[in-house]
């Protein structure tokens, strides 16, 4: 008895930032409770995220031992936790519509980041479940943070589509208990035991698994639900959506594909299908986005073509791949987050369709141009980091084939490099209207400084990482990833 | 004969496919709650069986007894969810919620 209390108590000190998030969870709650619409709430939430935030940079590559048998502090999900506090912070800046029930809204995303954070810690069933359950069900109340007939209906939605899609997974999970009689796919017993029962039933249950991860990140076949919840949310749960659970669901999306796996002795190839579900997922996404017309769907599409670029990473089974794939993750991270910065604001103002930005350009002179670079690097090209994440992404992928010598892996990079040409045309029509259609904007105050800051402090990340991306490089190159 | 580890996947799987065909054919939010709930609990049954299987340790009937805390979760806020929906639409149907098109 005495043993296991002096174990958990040791175990504590890694998890301090998680600490911190569920406690102030709590204490927002209660602050809502006593005093309704307190503004204390939004500087609470964000000291909170930034504390988090230096906590997590201070201790970057340490690994600790398992905590409580569940999580285990790594470096990548150290790196990961960085971004997600960084986007989260930024979610908490730019909300600034949200006037009614606002200690709910900040707990929720407070619940968010640490079910978030407790996903790219763990390899435990259980801790998966629980810490996908967490996430989506403050995300299902978010979504419908709008208040009204839209919001409702994509909250229900999304429930329904993201309630089944875990129950499915949860079928999964059992049967690979049922077949390794361990929960905890990191552990040795649990690669022997799969590599004894490569059958059928192993092979369902791992895709009924899937299921669960390819909703939490989006990526096709189970993107239906993205298009109509983020056109229904607020714009900065939107931004708050398409970074911090999609990150979350790879990490550790990105350890379950290492343990099936079975260093590489599996028997099925997992890399065909999925190099397929990328290929469809990049595909889908990109050509649905041409034809939308209002922004906030169009951006949802791209996030969910943008899911499918991040999965490369994954795919490619390198070491490699997954220093990539962080390097990526946060390029994505930042020009989304620039990208939804100006959305959220010209939305603020009435404007929510494409070709509402007609003649923006002369009124709103570098707001338009900050937002061009976010969906310059978004679509990859320089001089933004999005060209120099796509350019590792791509030769990885070129290193794997020529290694691995998968036909699958040419049609990817192939499938790949088209796409990015295709999404130019729809990332490129924002910035199109603004400039070259003639257009009264419905709004005039021009009164976008705090924008402004923000943006030029994002652009100036951008181009950094595009001129100096042994920057960031170095820091990632440190990062060791072992199972 | 079948053994009763069997019988009792096999029971998990009715329960599942049955909710699975619940969410499918039927159109009511509320029915298709119910169809959910079924496939949580034929996750509990899988779990519980094969923890016999696994007698070491006690893995699956703690992994049972946090979904059942999960499910009562999901399920409040999903209620919640159609009420509201309910107060817009007067409707429980999701395919007659038609403002989010695209």
């Amino acid at each position: 008895m005495q043993e296991s209390v002096d174990t958990i108590l040791q175990g504590i000190k890694w998890i301090i930032p998680e600490i911190i998030l569920a406690t102030a969870f709590l204490v927002i709650l209660v602050i809502g409770l006593i005093k309704r619409g307190n503004s204390l709430v939004k500087g609470l939430t964000i000291i909170v995220f930034a504390g988090v935030f230096i906590l997590v940079a201070s201790d970057l590559y340490t690994t600790s031992p398992i905590v409580f048998g569940m999580l285990r502090v790594e470096s990548v999900s150290s790196f990961i936790k960085l971004l997600l506090n960084f986007s989260a912070l930024f979610t908490c800046l730019i909300s600034t519509r949200v006037k009614e029930h606002l200690s709910e809204y900040f707990a929720f995303l407070i619940a968010i980041v640490l079910g978030a954070h407790l996903l790219t810690m763990t390899s435990n069933f259980l801790m998966i479940f629980i810490s996908i359950e967490i996430i989506s069900i403050s995300s299902y109340v978010l979504a419908g943070y709008a208040f009204d007939k839209k919001g409702a209906e994509g909250s229900l939605k999304y429930f329904l589509f993201g309630s089944v899609s875990a129950a499915v997974m949860l079928y999964g999970f059992t049967f690979l208990y049922g077949l390794t009689g361990t929960i905890d796919f990191a552990n040795q017993t649990f690669t022997s035991a799969l590599l004894d029962s490569q059958n059928a039933l192993a092979y369902l249950s791992i895709f009924f698994v899937f299921a669960g991860f390819l909703f939490k990140i989006s990526s096709s076949p189970m993107h239906f639900w993205a298009p109509d919840v983020y056109n229904a949310a607020p714009a900065p749960v939107v931004a708050f959506f398409s970074t911090v659970p999609k990150l979350a669901g790879l990490v550790v999306f990105v350890k379950f594909l290492l343990a099936i796996n079975l260093f590489g002795q599996t028997s099925l190839n997992w890399q065909l299908y999925l190099a397929a579900i990328a290929i469809a997922t990049i595909t889908v996404g990109n050509f649905a986005a041409l034809k939308q017309n209002s922004v906030k769907r169009m951006m949802a599409y791209s996030s969910i073509a943008q899911a499918g670029f991040l999965m490369i990473g994954l795919i490619v089974f390198l070491p490699q791949g997954i220093h990539f794939f962080l390097f990526y993750a946060t390029a994505f991270v930042i020009g989304n987050l620039l990208v939804f910065l100006y959305i959220n604001s010209f939305e603020n103002g009435g404007t929510t369709t494409i070709a509402e930005y007609a003649g923006f350009g002369r009124t709103f002179a570098i707001p338009i141009v900050f937002l061009l670079i976010g969906l310059v690097s978004l679509t990859g090209l320089p001089p933004t980091a999005g060209f120099t994440a796509k350019l590792f992404l791509f030769s990885s992928v070129w290193t794997a084939f020529e290694q691995q010598g998968h036909t699958i892996l040419m049609v990817l990079l192939i499938v790949g490099l088209l796409n990015t040409v295709v999404s130019l045309f729809y990332y490129l029509r924002i910035p199109y209207y603004a400039f070259l259609k003639d257009g009264k904007p419905a709004f005039s105050h021009n009164i976008l400084h705090f924008e402004n800051f923000l943006g030029a402090f994002l652009v100036v990340m951008l181009l950094i990482l595009f001129f100096q991306p042994g920057l960031l490089m170095s820091w990632i190159n440190k990062i060791n990833f072992v199972l | 004969m079948i053994d009763t580890l069997t019988m009792m996947i096999l029971l998990g799987a009715f329960l599942f496919t049955t909710g699975v065909v619940i969410i499918v054919t039927k159109k009511n939010a509320i029915m298709m709650l119910l169809g959910i709930e079924l496939m949580l609990n034929a996750s509990n049954i899988n779990l519980v069986a094969f923890n016999q299987s696994h007698p070491a340790t006690i893995d699956g009937q703690m992994f049972a007894i946090f979904v059942i805390l999960v499910a009562v979760c999901e399920t409040a806020i999903g209620l919640a969810l159609v009420l509201r929906v309910y107060q817009y639409y007067q409707t429980s149907v999701p395919d007659e919620l038609n403002e989010l098109k695209g």
